[in-house]
């Protein structure tokens, strides 16, 4: 029986092994020293839901196949945890696992621990703890993801990230526009904005604790910070000039964005917690959509200086500005993924709007997806995925995600109509 | 609704300006006549203001092609029209709004919706309207209606 369930699971791994050798990860359930209750539930029971999460998350990604976990067949005991039977696992296919503990503390709170193993080298790859409280466990196990994420790809998880987008409801000059945010697993949604006001292009800093976005509230458009979980707003700039395309820089201490005057639109930085902003461009065509490189040294944006809308990379304080997209069409809304080595852009042509991908140095641009309304990507904290808006065949705008390697779109399940999506950092 | 009510208003206004006419007293809509301008006629709302700009300029959008935010002919002679009748309600408050297409992207619409607003506050400051009557804002592609290329003259007040 034994035998036969190995070769099964042997079975399932086996074709996407097979496929560029995706590592595959064993994820038993997590364990406790000792079940004990705690205001989320005992810690077992916390322990298990925690496991199914961990190996839901890291299914939803390509690079990492997760085996399904078994709460009974993969039970393993406390002191394992530091110390596992390696060839166990292996026999089950898995070149990696990951191990934790939900532990409840007398503060009432919880310690959740997670380590992962090479287990053909028998060798500890990567190993995360923190205190909670018991309602917050889902969030450690978001970090134990991520870490698995991590020792398996080099690349950051996308599991504790935050999505923030535009939720839109009724049509035309009745249009309720409200900022949201959420988790990117669709939990704890929220909205930032009462919908009183037209607003767009929300933008989340790193951490994705501040939120930059466009209000059209007073007439002008102009962009607002506001701090996610409290209501205190301000202007970022205090000019009656219209400012818009807010972007964070990487430290999330400067905020690159547009400003508006006399009808020519050039690219601005200022410091994110107030003060007077510099100007970096002063070409009479329009420029705009900066995003900072991941060093924070360089600066990528838009301009039509040149009669059509391509791509530019100048110094962080408007030096040295120089084409780069040369492959014929239109370039617009760029972003510098977060490991430095591509850029995402909207490709405008005669027939629609698409989303597409091009080296850092603007080479080798290829188009991911089909149209005609998609627009407005934003990197993944992986660099592997892209989050963007699509105006479907109904009229019906939605926010969608779409990885490197390709593939049809995924729908992002929102309450609403969604658009504009950004997408934040991993969190640390 | 509200552009409903506009144009229910400027029917309305149509439909006395035609009474009016066969009561005998024929009256040609005038378009850009300086120093014969017929005097203005009293009017109050601003409901009544707006059909009475709208009767009398041939409309208040202007329109342009692909990314361009230059004026045709066409929109000059429009906007010359509009200009003469806000000179004669030096009351009246308006916002000059500009729009870009729906195939433009976000941020480049928002930006070429400003240029084009800017483009027709400038044209009506040259043909002598206030300045401080004038407010140039953008409104990108956020609020699109049919052809959006267009700069929307809105009475405010």
């Amino acid at each position: 029986m034994k035998r036969l369930i190995v070769f099964l699971v042997a079975a399932i791994a086996a074709p996407a092994a097979a496929q560029q050798a995706v590592p595959v990860i064993a994820v038993p359930p997590l364990a406790s020293p000792a079940d004990k209750q705690t205001s989320a539930g005992s810690t077992l029971t916390i322990a298990w839901q925690a496991t199914e999460l961990i190996a839901q998350d890291l299914r939803t990604t390509s690079e990492v196949l997760a085996l399904p976990p078994n709460q009974q067949k993969d039970f393993y005991s406390y002191p394992e945890v530091t110390a596992p039977t390696f060839s166990r696992w292996r026999a089950k296919g898995a070149k990696a696992l990951l191990t934790g503990f939900v532990q409840a503390r007398a503060d009432g709170r919880l310690a959740v621990g997670c380590y992962v193993y090479d287990t053909e080298k028998g060798t500890e790859l990567g190993r995360t703890g923190f205190v909670v409280a018991p309602d917050d466990w889902r969030r450690a196990a978001h970090k134990c993801s991520g870490l698995a994420y991590k020792s398996l790809t080099g690349s950051p998880g996308i599991f504790d990230t935050r999505i923030a987008y535009v939720a839109k409801s009724g049509f035309g000059t009745a249009q309720s526009t409200r900022i949201a945010t959420m988790d990117s697993d669709g939990l704890n949604h929220a909205y930032a904005t009462s919908g009183d006001t037209l607003v767009t292009t929300p933008r989340l800093s790193p951490d994705g604790d501040t939120l930059a976005y466009v209000s059209f509230g007073g007439g002008q458009p102009h962009i607002v910070i506001g701090d996610i979980g409290s209501n205190s707003e301000r202007p970022l700039v205090g000019t009656a000039l219209p400012s818009f395309s807010p972007r964070f820089s990487p430290d999330g201490q400067r905020i690159a964005f547009s400003m508006t005057n006399g009808g020519n639109t050039d690219i601005y930085v200022a410091p994110a917690n107030g003060g007077y902003p510099q100007r970096l461009t002063t070409s009479p065509g329009i420029d705009t959509s900066p995003s900072f490189s991941p060093d924070g040294r360089s600066i990528l944006f838009e301009s039509d200086r040149s009669g059509s809308q391509q791509l530019y990379v100048m110094g962080a304080d408007g030096s040295n500005q120089r084409r780069i997209s040369f492959g014929g069409g239109w370039y617009a809304a760029p972003e510098w993924s977060p490991d430095g080595e591509m850029i995402a852009f909207t490709s405008r042509g005669n027939d629609g709007l698409r989303i597409g991908v091009m080296k850092a140095n603007g080479s080798d641009p290829r188009v991911l997806t089909s149209g005609p309304r998609d627009e407005g990507p934003n990197w993944a904290a992986s660099s592997r995925e892209l989050i963007f808006q699509r105006i479907d065949a109904a009229g019906r705008p939605g926010i969608y995600r779409v990885t490197l390697s390709g593939g049809e779109p995924r729908k992002v399940t929102v309450p609403q109509d969604a658009a504009d999506p950004d997408w934040s950092g991993a969190r640390e | 609704m509200m552009r409903a009510l506009t144009i229910a208003g400027a029917l309305a206004a149509l439909a006395a300006t035609q009474a009016t006419a066969q009561l005998g007293a024929p009256r040609v809509v005038q378009r850009v006549l300086p120093g014969r301008q017929p005097p203005p006629p009293a009017l109050t709302g601003i409901d009544a203001l707006r059909a009475d700009f709208l009767a009398r300029t041939g409309g208040n959008i202007v329109y342009f092609s692909g990314d361009s935010y230059g004026l045709v002919p066409g929109a000059k002679t429009n906007l010359a029209a509009q200009a003469q009748w806000l000179r004669q309600h030096p009351e009246v408050v308006v916002r000059v709004e500009g729009h870009a297409s729906t195939l433009d992207t976000r941020d480049h619409a928002l930006a070429l919706g400003a240029r084009r607003a800017h483009e027709v506050r400038d044209f009506l400051v040259l043909m002598g309207v206030p300045a401080a009557q004038l407010t140039a804002v953008s409104m990108g592609k956020e609020r699109p209606l049919g052809a959006n290329s267009r700069v929307e003259t809105v009475l405010v007040r």
